[in-house]
């Protein structure tokens, strides 16, 4: 008896026999915005025990400016910046992670169904994602936060709404040309059904471009909250929340330190998961190598 | 008065702040060139209507073209004499008689008749605009000859001449205003049209005239060469569009404004320009927190001893630190300071013990929780937003959980009016010098404005029979009989807990040196006719 080959084609990624042979072919700066985040993870887990002032409480005079005793100053009600922006982490980036995760599980799901099926499903879904897609993203997600009323959860919300026809049309681009393969076809003649033809033999091959998609959008995601927060539709005061801290010291550009802290940060999120996922693209992506 | 010299500044302001102002101010010198005075503000016109306006801005503009019968004095108390060169009134103050003022001419060259006066406060009443107040009680008006007016009040109002002195009740042309579309009897509130036509008209005898208005750009004033009074020494007068105080600081600096007057004092303290003066003066501006027990589910909360322990936990001289950098002054009862009855008024103190206490008498042992919304705006150097989150940290002492919700002016006002707002935070300026507007505003009396907002179905129980007694005497009383009735008034707003005072901000004039004449006016903001260049 002839034992029947295993047809079922690996990902590139999952062939890497570690993770960190992976992050060992990341291009110096995909390195730089991993430790970056890295960082901000450290301190997300970190942030209860770091001997920092409470970020709620005056711990000084009001409007100084950075010293030794307050590294980036203090703001209108003399609450510690420094403390206040480490503890933005707290809010923004689970916020930013949980719009990417719900934004690509939604897509993603919905992407590989019109991908996979085609007719209705098909046009039903990808006329919906154009016309998500047809509003500028921040109009789009201020419409839907100020109807669901402010709050970092109905900003997370509308910021799904926002994000998730991005990876609907990458999961259906992605599924519509892997569907086609001889392996495919193989698995469809072989009697595999349809669920376990795409869950099996077709998905496995198109989560590269999403994955690095996601790692991209994180930044944006976290930028696009501090925006809904900096224009009062996300995190309540006094949350230490970015995008609020930037709006608390828009009006006082003389006491620049109240918006510097919560700024370097969101930059450094964004530019850490630029490049990383520039790196990502780099090793998984052979059409973008140079 | 405080004058900065130079003070560091940053990189920062450089870069940043400069781009704020571009555009909308003319430059330096075509200012100078054509001798304008240019006075850099963010406006907040909601019409050029004298009868429909209502604005700080608005008082700037209608005090520079339209006159009023009597006018408000240098020392921001006294009235003295406008268009009505004299007047009487009788024992009862409900029978006022006017003269005009002879030779007083419109800018067309019209004189200005009685038959105007007349005209300007029927509409003024008839349509319904937000200075409709101003007319309130008036139960007829006549002309009796043309240079005199009689009005006759259906009470007593030792007050009406000070109203006559705001900005609103501006005198103006009636021919000139019906030919634009306006109109003056019953049917205004319906059929008036001329609301546009006031955009880029006016129809005043003041000392300037309207010449445009490009909204979130400028307004440009001229010269009234019919001017019956003194001629203003600026032919031309620009209000410039800027919205920030750091933006109009720098146009200050780089000399492309003359004038500014929405400089908070953090900002001011930052001008290091030898030209720039500074001058920092209190105001009768006020920002307060407002309770409404009707609001939903608030009826059983905010009861009277609860209203009291939340306002006992709030430390008054680290909101006057925290909200103005201690550049304004704690106030009493919402009447401003300097205004009658408010000079021997108990300021009110901190007692987180005692609030503490009430609160667990009162059931709350184990604290509440509140939601106060509010603008999300920055009025008179105080950032709202910065108030609230005082409010909240001083609650926080006494176990009261307030939960914020800033919000845009006309969210805002739909919430208010909707399901109502437990706690929100706002701010007053007054519309002429007088007492009377405060509680006819504030108090706890049928009819007023925030017994409204207090949102109880049964506004009866809110009622503090008092006050309205008070205010009766107080209007039917003059001098310092009133001003001792007034006193009794803000003892009883502030013993009602429903409006409380948070900080009145003090105002930072700041204008170039070659500026003279910068001064701040209880009614008018900033008389522009006054001002001359060295």
């Amino acid at each position: 008896m002839t034992a029947i080959p295993d047809i079922r084609v690996v990902p590139r990624w999952r062939r890497s026999r570690a993770v960190l042979s992976v992050l060992g072919q990341l291009p110096l700066t995909g390195k730089i915005g991993l430790a970056i985040l890295v960082f901000w993870l450290l301190v997300l887990i970190t942030i209860s025990v770091l001997p920092l002032p409470d970020p709620l409480a005056m711990a000084g005079r009001r409007l100084q400016p950075p010293s030794i005793e307050f590294w980036l100053g203090t703001d209108a009600l003399g609450r510690d910046v420094f403390s206040r922006t480490l503890w933005g982490a707290v809010y923004t980036i689970p916020i930013a992670f949980a719009v990417v995760l719900s934004a690509v599980a939604i897509g993603s799901f919905m992407g590989a169904i019109a991908g996979y099926s085609g007719r209705w499903a098909d046009s039903v879904i990808m006329r919906a994602a154009d016309v998500t897609l047809s509003f500028p993203p921040i109009l789009l997600a201020m419409t839907v936060a100020a109807t669901l009323g402010p709050g970092l959860s109905n900003a997370a919300v509308a910021m799904v709404i926002v994000w998730w026809p991005i990876y609907a049309r990458l999961m259906r681009a992605q599924v519509l040309e892997v569907r086609t393969r001889e392996h495919v076809e193989a698995a469809i003649a072989g009697g595999a059904g349809r669920m376990r033809v795409l869950r099996v033999h077709i998905l496995p091959l198109c989560w590269t471009p999403t994955l690095i998609n996601a790692t991209m959008d994180f930044g944006q995601v976290a930028l696009l909250a501090a925006s809904l927060s900096f224009i009062g539709l996300g995190a309540s005061p006094p949350t230490p929340e970015w995008g609020s801290m930037i709006s608390e010291g828009a009006t006082r550009f003389y006491s620049w330190w109240i918006a510097m802290g919560p700024g370097l940060a969101i930059l450094s999120i964004v530019l850490a998961t630029s490049f990383l996922g520039d790196g990502l693209r780099d090793i998984f992506d052979r059409r973008s190598r140079t | 008065m405080q004058h900065y010299g130079n003070l560091h500044g940053s990189f920062v302001r450089a870069c940043v702040v400069g781009a704020l102002s571009l555009g909308a101010i003319p430059a330096t010198g075509e200012a100078q060139e054509s001798k304008a005075l240019v006075v850099g503000r963010a406006m907040d016109f909601n019409s050029l209507d004298p009868s429909r306006s209502f604005c700080d801005t608005c008082q700037i503009y209608l005090s520079s073209v339209y006159d009023t019968l009597v006018a408000l004095g240098a020392d921001n108390q006294s009235l003295q004499p406008g268009l009505a060169e004299s007047w009487t009134v009788n024992d009862a103050q409900t029978e006022f008689e006017f003269t005009i003022r002879d030779g007083a001419k419109f800018a067309d060259g019209t004189s200005v008749e009685a038959s105007d006066v007349v005209w300007t406060f029927q509409r003024m009443k008839n349509l319904k605009g937000s200075p409709s107040f101003l007319m309130d009680g008036m139960i007829s008006i006549e002309a009796r000859d043309p240079r005199t007016v009689r009005i006759s009040l259906e009470s007593s109002n030792s007050e009406f001449l000070n109203k006559l002195s705001a900005p609103y009740a501006g005198i103006m042309n009636a021919e000139v205003a019906a030919a634009g579309g306006a109109i003056a009897d019953e049917t205004a509130a319906e059929q008036d049209q001329a609301e546009n036509w006031f955009l880029s008209n006016s129809a005043g005898s003041g000392p300037f005239k309207l010449v445009s208005y490009s909204p979130e750009a400028e307004l440009r004033l001229a010269r009234n060469d019919e001017y019956w009074g003194e001629k203003p020494y600026f032919a031309e007068v620009v209000i410039s569009q800027i919205q920030n105080a750091v933006g109009q600081a720098q146009a200050l600096e780089s000399g492309a404004i003359d004038v500014a007057m929405q400089v908070d004092a953090d900002t001011a303290a930052s001008i290091r320009s030898d030209d720039v003066t500074v001058e920092i003066v209190p105001s009768y501006n006020f920002l307060y927190i407002a309770f409404a027990p009707g609001a939903k589910g608030m009826a059983d909360v905010l009861t009277p001893e609860v209203r009291e322990a939340l306002t006992l936990a709030i430390n008054y001289d680290e909101m006057v630190e925290f909200t103005v950098g201690g550049n304004g002054a704690k106030q009493a009862a919402p009447i401003p300071n300097g205004f009658p009855g408010t000079a021997n008024l108990p300021l009110r103190e901190q007692n987180v013990e005692k609030a503490k206490q009430m609160l667990a008498d009162a059931g709350f042992e184990d604290g509440l929780s509140i939601m106060a919304g509010y603008p999300n705006d920055n009025v008179y150097g105080v950032d709202i937003n910065i108030m609230m989150q005082k409010v909240q940290q001083d609650l926080k002492a006494i176990n009261v959980d307030l939960e914020l919700r800033p919000l845009t002016y006309a969210v805002w006002r739909e919430e208010l009016y909707g399901d109502g707002l437990p706690m929100t935070g706002l701010y007053f300026a007054p519309d002429y010098y007088g007492a009377g507007q405060y509680p006819a505003y504030f108090a706890m009396m049928p009819g007023t404005t925030w017994l409204a907002r207090s949102g109880l179905d049964d506004q009866e129980t809110l009622v503090n029979p008092a006050a309205a007694d008070l205010y009766k005497q107080a209007l039917a009383s003059s001098g310092d009989e009133a001003e001792a009735i007034y006193e009794k008034i803000g003892l009883e707003m502030m013993k009602d807990n429903m409006i409380i005072p948070m900080v009145s901000p003090n105002l930072v004039l700041a204008y170039r040196n070659d500026i003279k004449g910068v001064r701040y006016s209880a009614c008018c903001n900033l008389p522009l006719a006054e001002l001359t260049r060295d």
